[in-house]
């Protein structure tokens, strides 16, 4: 009797059933997704970005000044640019934390991240990025589909266009937990690309972990079906597929849905399996942080994040969302969001080097933008796209390294600048994508990530 | 600095074989310039070669001749360096293509770009000789003779009719309407089944859904902010009724375009044409964009885009930096074009970016808008004048307080720790107040603003009081001020309708002295006099009565004179020579009357709106027979310039525009003509032979299969249980919790066009089927089918809901056999009845199940789980 046995596993029935449904469909169906040939031999093989939404401040964590100590509360000597809030300036104002040198490397951090501090001498710290958003949704855009004015691919999913996935059973673009607004869904579309190049959202930023882990993917959890019954039905509904498709001297398209079932029953079996955070060690969980209610958020992304990546998913992203805004009480709260990212970030850092991941996995970590060097109100600061720090680890990349400057203020990239464009570049080189040639017709006319712009930074290539 | 940044980006985005395109203009391109356009430039073209412009290049003669290889040895001068010579090398081997990227048209507009097919005026071909009774048929006939094709043959009836009312209203046939078509042998059988569907509402529930993927619609503003529109569902159901009314299209364009400028004879008609500007007003907006005049040019460059594209199937938005790079449009036609919307008010022009009251807002009823604002603004002086009053009492009575506040304070100290009684000049009453006020004061008071007044001591209290007075004047003080500022902002935007100020409040922790005791009865609070007493009345009076504040519209109005100049680059720091306002010059001419009166929308829809035009009918029809084709006849439906595809049926298609226009630009006489063809009616089932010899179908050798659309797939779910709401119009969004919540798809029993939809969270289900973005104009959904629809279809509750629905249907139908059981559900879910063998196969899958499962609610579980796999299965889910 094929119904009732529970106790058989749902991998069993997989592996059982894997020959039994129209395995051509699916090949057809996989042909756009997969075994793309790079045109570059590949540095990193997967991406994760750790995304500090908000903005936090390169001045208090990454960037030292020693020139805002000295005119710590003089008038702003410099031209400000475009600036979101115009009312409440305030003089310039130092780093609000103490920094240290770390590592072999001495890279100096801020007291915000002890963590992350003891991975110093793995972090390639990027101190001249520049944006053109000065608000959170411009910036949020470019940030993750080059532009700002139009609704575009985002980076994911160029990545995954160009270079397929690793995992038939897994999305290959992953974003955890991301925000609903500045630019929502359009920070992780296909846009143009085919919709199978689309991000895949867990959850969002409003949700608790404990609720997202319940169905971490739309629909992917049978509701209150035995496996037996649903594979019951699924052969019925294969059958039907099967006598229609061939009345239909097999039409291509009604193949690729007899695939695109398929897919979706092996997902349904495989994919949960890489969501059980829980599985993992204590020892694993409390490097993380995910034993202290303050980290477990954020570390609970961390391990994800990391599960996902060893599946093969081909692009991951952690947000930390919309916390780092801090026009005002800047001390106050910045000290809470790093207290919240600091231990797990390094936890990932170091599992993954522990787990000899960290080789082919590039971790990058960074917000929208930076932080002005003057005060706004008391103790807050104003949005600073002209030049502020992120770092990538891993794959690829000098580890222990800086590049790049800002003036003695902080406020404007100096040297070895790196817009967003030639991130994206320097991204897409990393995985072995040449920018120039990663191009996708639409319109009448061909795109890019880049658009029209992009260098690649060699500079910072291991 | 930004915006030279931002513009860089807009439009330059060619990367058309992107290192070949960029080797040329860097190496090759140059060289030609310095070493050969003497001769063969604009000026010479020896031996009919011209380097400048790429004609009669062929690349391989101009390699041989720089390699001095054989008749001509090129430059004459001199050979080239190797190096110049490999770079030419490269290029030919890449191919020699002519990269189109100019950014200056140099020639203007020319004879050759006016007569691009698209933009050559429509002609009524004569229909060719051909057994067929419908014209498109004849038109169809030829290509596929010449292919020597024999077309799909006719579909079976019970799948024309799934067809057809799929097609027309989004909805699968009832059981009732499949058994009257059965029943009618006649002839014109389908023709009545035509005009059914025609007639029915739920026709423009399924056609206005197209029209809204052109119009981009949604209930917010996208981009940054993600805002609700609160009225944009006026716009959409204008856009139901306007199909459902079959509103000639060229009046629906002047409607959409102006319709706040066209006559109307009733305040009815007079808002629906207001909101059909919707079209023009509903678009994305970056709201927080804060350099103002940016955001402006951002929401023109939108309005242009969208406009070009729905009417035209054009990209004029590509010519805001540079001319056109494939298509002869200017940069200066799209600053004409710019001009008309710059003299359009988009916003209110008293807005600010960031936030909502940025949008312009048309009332339903003018008139009653008048009374409401008007009795609004009564109602704002009155209390603007009971506030003026009660400061000016305030002052007065308070100010004999506040000087001897000090000695109050002392005298209420000695009173209470040495039973001291008032000293002369103090107000016995006053200080009672005090003393009782002191006594009381709370925990949380006595460790905050009195701690220094408790902890006083006989020698200090005097210079204790002394500098709470100070305290207390200068805490009022700020506060006088505040309330005066708010007073005088209330007065100045209640005049320009704008968000009023928030009324201060005392701040409890910077002005704990003045919070706790100038107000709700404090020792420094004054009473009301009867004076302000009767305003306060009066003002509640009139409060009480103000009407619920009536309805608006998201619309477009005349705005300020503003004379466009050119933007060069596309940035707004760099303006050029002012352009009149106009429309294309390869469309409409160089011998145009400029725009002086008005902002020029009036001309526009009327320019839009002609049979002359070229492109407005061929570009209509198209879409028409894309919504039924899932092709159209041009099949770049967006883009009819260079760049596009040209149509697989030129004649059929000017035949169409032309037939068109002479049926009053009907849409649904247009249908009828489409659907009553025998190419409509073409089985989908290809042989694999037909498929291969018309792979894409350009021939139109069969009908198309198609994948329903979230729209057609949820609403036929919804129907297969009869759990469909049919209401139509008005909006959902009250039922949005909160601002980032949506209205959920799989709770809502409306159909899908009525869901809100937010440019910033397209709910997943709506995604997950190629439902698009809502941001720029579709000219076409995609149709994937990927794995999270499987998903869907396997594992919502929605669908097993519906599956349970069905089930219990039939079940009551107490009376028919289980066999007969199962025929109801394919009749009812696939339209049509099923084979000896299927129904066999259906009851055995039902017993087994059964069987297994055990229990009471056994029965129902199978029979769920058999209306599962039918709404599960494909040929429920495609349209053939």
């Amino acid at each position: 009797m094929i119904v009732g046995k529970r106790e058989r596993s749902r991998r069993a029935i997989l592996r059982q059933s894997a020959a039994g449904f129209g395995l051509l469909g699916l090949q057809s169906l996989l042909a756009g997704a997969e075994g793309r040939a790079p045109h570059f031999a590949p540095k990193a093989k997967r991406i994760i970005f750790l995304f500090m939404h908000g903005g936090p401040s390169s001045i208090d964590t990454f960037d030292p000044k020693p020139r805002l100590v000295e005119l710590h509360g003089k008038p702003v000597p410099f031209k400000r640019g475009l600036t979101f809030g115009e009312g409440a300036v305030r003089g310039l104002m130092k780093p609000l934390w103490e920094y240290k040198q770390h590592g072999q490397s001495g890279i100096p951090v801020s007291a915000l991240f002890p963590h992350v501090a003891e991975c110093v001498d793995d972090l390639c710290v990027l101190r001249s990025m520049v944006g053109d958003g000065v608000d959170h949704g411009a910036a949020l855009l470019q940030l993750h589909t080059g532009v700002f004015q139009f609704k575009r691919p985002s980076m994911g999913s160029w990545i995954l266009y160009g270079l397929g996935t690793e995992n038939k059973n897994l999305p290959g673009f992953i974003t955890i937990k991301p925000t609903l607004g500045h630019g929502g869904a359009n920070n992780f579309a296909a846009s143009f690309l085919p919709g199978e190049f689309q991000g895949t959202a867990i959850g969002n930023s409003g949700m608790k972990v404990e609720e997202i882990a319940k169905e971490p993917v739309p629909y992917l959890a049978s509701k209150g079906l035995t496996a037996e019954h649903q594979r019951y039905e699924l052969e019925m509904i294969q059958k039907m597929n099967r006598r229609h498709a061939s009345s239909n001297d097999h039409d291509p398209e009604l193949e690729a849905r007899i695939g695109a079932l398929e897919l979706a029953f092996r997902m349904q079996v495989e994919a949960p399996e890489a969501f059980e955070v829980e599985k993992e060690s204590d020892a694993t969980k409390k490097l993380y942080g995910l034993d202290d209610e303050t980290t477990r958020d954020f570390g609970w992304q961390c391990l994800l994040a990391r599960r996902l990546s060893e599946r093969g998913v081909r692009v991951v992203q952690a947000s930390h969302s919309y916390k780092w805004d801090q026009h005002t009480e800047l001390f106050k709260l910045h000290t809470k969001n790093a207290a919240e990212v600091d231990k797990p970030i390094a936890g990932l850092l170091k599992d993954l080097k522990a787990r000899g991941l960290l080789k082919e996995t590039l971790v990058i970590w960074g917000g929208e933008f930076g932080r002005t060097p003057w005060a706004q109100g008391a103790d807050g600061r104003d949005h600073n796209p002209y030049g502020y720090t992120m770092w990538m680890a891993g794959a690829g990349v000098k580890p222990g390294f800086i590049y790049g400057s800002t003036d003695e203020f902080g406020y404007h990239a100096a040297e070895n600048r790196m817009h967003i464009h030639d991130l994206h570049a320097t991204l897409l080189r990393l995985m072995g994508i040449d920018h120039l040639r990663l191009t996708h017709r639409s319109a009448g006319r061909d795109f890019r990530l880049t658009d029209v712009a992009g260098t690649v930074h060699e500079g910072i290539f291991a | 600095m930004r915006s030279v940044v931002l513009f860089g980006l807009v439009c330059a985005g060619i990367a058309t074989a992107a290192d070949t395109a960029e080797h040329f203009e860097k190496r090759v391109r140059p060289l030609f310039a310095a070493k050969c356009q003497q001769c063969h430039g604009a000026k010479m073209q020896m031996g009919g070669v011209n380097l400048a412009t790429g004609a009669g290049v062929d690349g391989a003669r101009v390699l041989e001749a720089l390699q001095y290889g054989g008749k001509y040895k090129m430059p004459p001068a001199g050979k080239l360096e190797a190096g110049e010579i490999s770079a030419v090398r490269a290029w030919v081997e890449g191919g020699a293509s002519w990269p189109n990227v100019i950014t200056k048209r140099e020639s203007g507009i020319t004879a050759a770009d006016r007569n691009h097919w698209a933009f050559r005026p429509v002609t009524k071909p004569a229909v060719p000789e051909g057994a067929s009774a419908n014209p498109i048929d004849r038109f169809l006939a030829q290509r596929l003779q010449d292919k020597g094709l024999q077309p799909a043959p006719r579909a079976e009836r019970l799948k024309l009719l799934r067809r057809a009312t799929l097609d027309l209203t989004g909805l699968p046939p009832t059981v009732e309407e499949i058994r009257s078509f059965e029943a009618d042998q006649s002839p014109t059988a389908f023709a009545k089944v035509v005009d059914r569907l025609l007639a029915s509402p739920r026709y423009g529930e399924r056609w206005g859904r197209h029209w809204l993927d052109v119009a981009r619609l949604a209930d917010s503003t996208g981009m940054d902010e993600d805002n609700l529109y609160p009225h944009a569902w006026r716009y959409r159901d204008y856009v139901i009724a306007s199909f459902n009314n079959d509103v000639p299209y060229d009046r629906f364009i002047r409607e959409q375009i102006a319709g706040d400028l066209l006559p109307a004879a009733s305040k009815a008609e007079r808002a629906r044409n207001l909101t059909a500007t919707g079209f023009l007003a509903l678009g994305p907006r970056p709201l927080a964009q804060q350099d103002r005049l940016q955001a402006v040019y951002d929401i023109i460059d939108e309005q242009i885009d969208t406009t070009s594209k729905a009417f035209l199937g054009l990209t004029l938005s590509c010519a805001r930096c540079h001319d056109h790079k494939f298509d002869p449009l200017l940069t200066a036609d799209y600053y004409a074009m710019a001009g008309i919307f710059a003299n359009t008010t988009q916003f209110r022009n008293h807005g600010r970016p960031g936030s909502i009251g940025f949008m312009y807002y048309a009332p339903v009823d003018e008139d009653a808008r008048a009374r409401y604002e008007l009795h609004r603004n009564r109602m704002y002086a009155k209390m603007l004048e009971m506030e003026d009053a009660y400061a000016e009492d305030f002052g007065r009575d308070e100010a004999p307080y506040r000087s001897g506040l000090a000695l109050t304070l002392e005298s209420a100290w000695r009173n209470i720790h040495e039973g001291a009684g008032p000293p002369a000049g103090v107000d016995g009453k006053h200080l009672d107040h005090w003393v009782k006020f002191l006594r009381n004061a709370d925990e949380k008071a006595r460790a905050g603003y009195l701690k220094e007044w408790l902890n006083a001591s006989p020698a200090t209290i005097h210079a204790v009081a002394q500098a709470y007075q100070k305290r207390y004047e200068d805490e009022i003080k700020k506060w006088d001020q505040a309330m005066e500022n708010w007073r005088r902002n209330m007065a100045r935007e209640i005049l320009q309708d704008r968000t009023l100020p928030v009324k201060p409040t005392p701040n409890k922790d910077e002005s704990a002295l003045l919070a706790a005791v100038r107000f709700n009865g404090g020792p420094m609070d004054i009473p009301e006099s009867p004076r302000v007493t009767y305003l306060r009345q009066e003002y509640e009076r009139l409060k009480e009565t103000l009407p619920p504040e009536p309805e608006l519209i998201s619309a477009v109005a005349e705005g300020p004179a503003v004379e466009q100049r050119v933007f060069l680059r596309g940035q707004l720091g760099n303006p050029g020579p002012i352009v009149p306002r106009r429309f294309p010059l390869v469309l409409a001419g160089e011998e145009q009357k400029a725009i002086t009166k008005g902002s020029g929308r009036l001309e526009l829809a009327g320019w839009l709106a002609s049979a002359e035009n070229p492109l407005t009918a061929r570009v209509m029809v198209n879409r028409i027979w894309q919504g039924h084709f899932g092709e159209g006849l041009v099949r770049t439906s967006h883009n009819w310039g260079r760049m596009g595809e040209k149509p697989t049926h030129p004649e059929l298609l000017d035949f169409l525009a032309s037939r068109f226009v002479e049926d009053g630009w009907s849409v649904k006489r247009l249908h009828r003509l489409i659907l009553l063809s025998e190419a409509y009616q073409r089985s989908a089932s290809a042989s694999k032979e037909l498929r291969e010899a018309d792979p894409e179908n350009r021939l139109l050798s069969r009908y198309p299969r198609q994948r329903m659309s979230i729209e057609q797939l949820r609403d036929s779910l919804l129907a297969s249980d009869g759990s469909l709401d049919e209401t139509m119009g008005g909006t959902l969004l009250a039922e949005t919790k909160g601002k980032r919540q949506k209205a959920d798809p799989e709770e809502i029993r409306r159909r899908t066009v009525y869901l809100p939809v937010r440019r910033g969270s397209i709910p997943n289900l709506l995604g997950i089927f190629d439902f698009g973005d809502a941001t720029t104009s579709s000219g076409g959904r995609s149709r994937t089918n990927v794995a999270p629809q499987a998903l869907f279809l396997l594992n919502s509750q929605f669908v097993l809901d519906r599956a349970m629905g069905l089930a219990r249907q039939v079940l009551k139908e107490s009376t028919i056999s289980d066999g007969q059981k199962v025929e109801s559900l394919y009749l009812r879910v696939l339209t049509r009845r099923p084979a000896p063998s299927e129904i066999d196969e259906g009851l055995s899958y039902v017993q087994r199940l059964q069987t297994a499962l055990g229990g009471e609610q056994a029965k129902e579980k199978a029979w769920q789980s058999l209306c599962h796999t039918l709404l599960a299965a494909n040929e429920f889910l495609f349209v053939d």
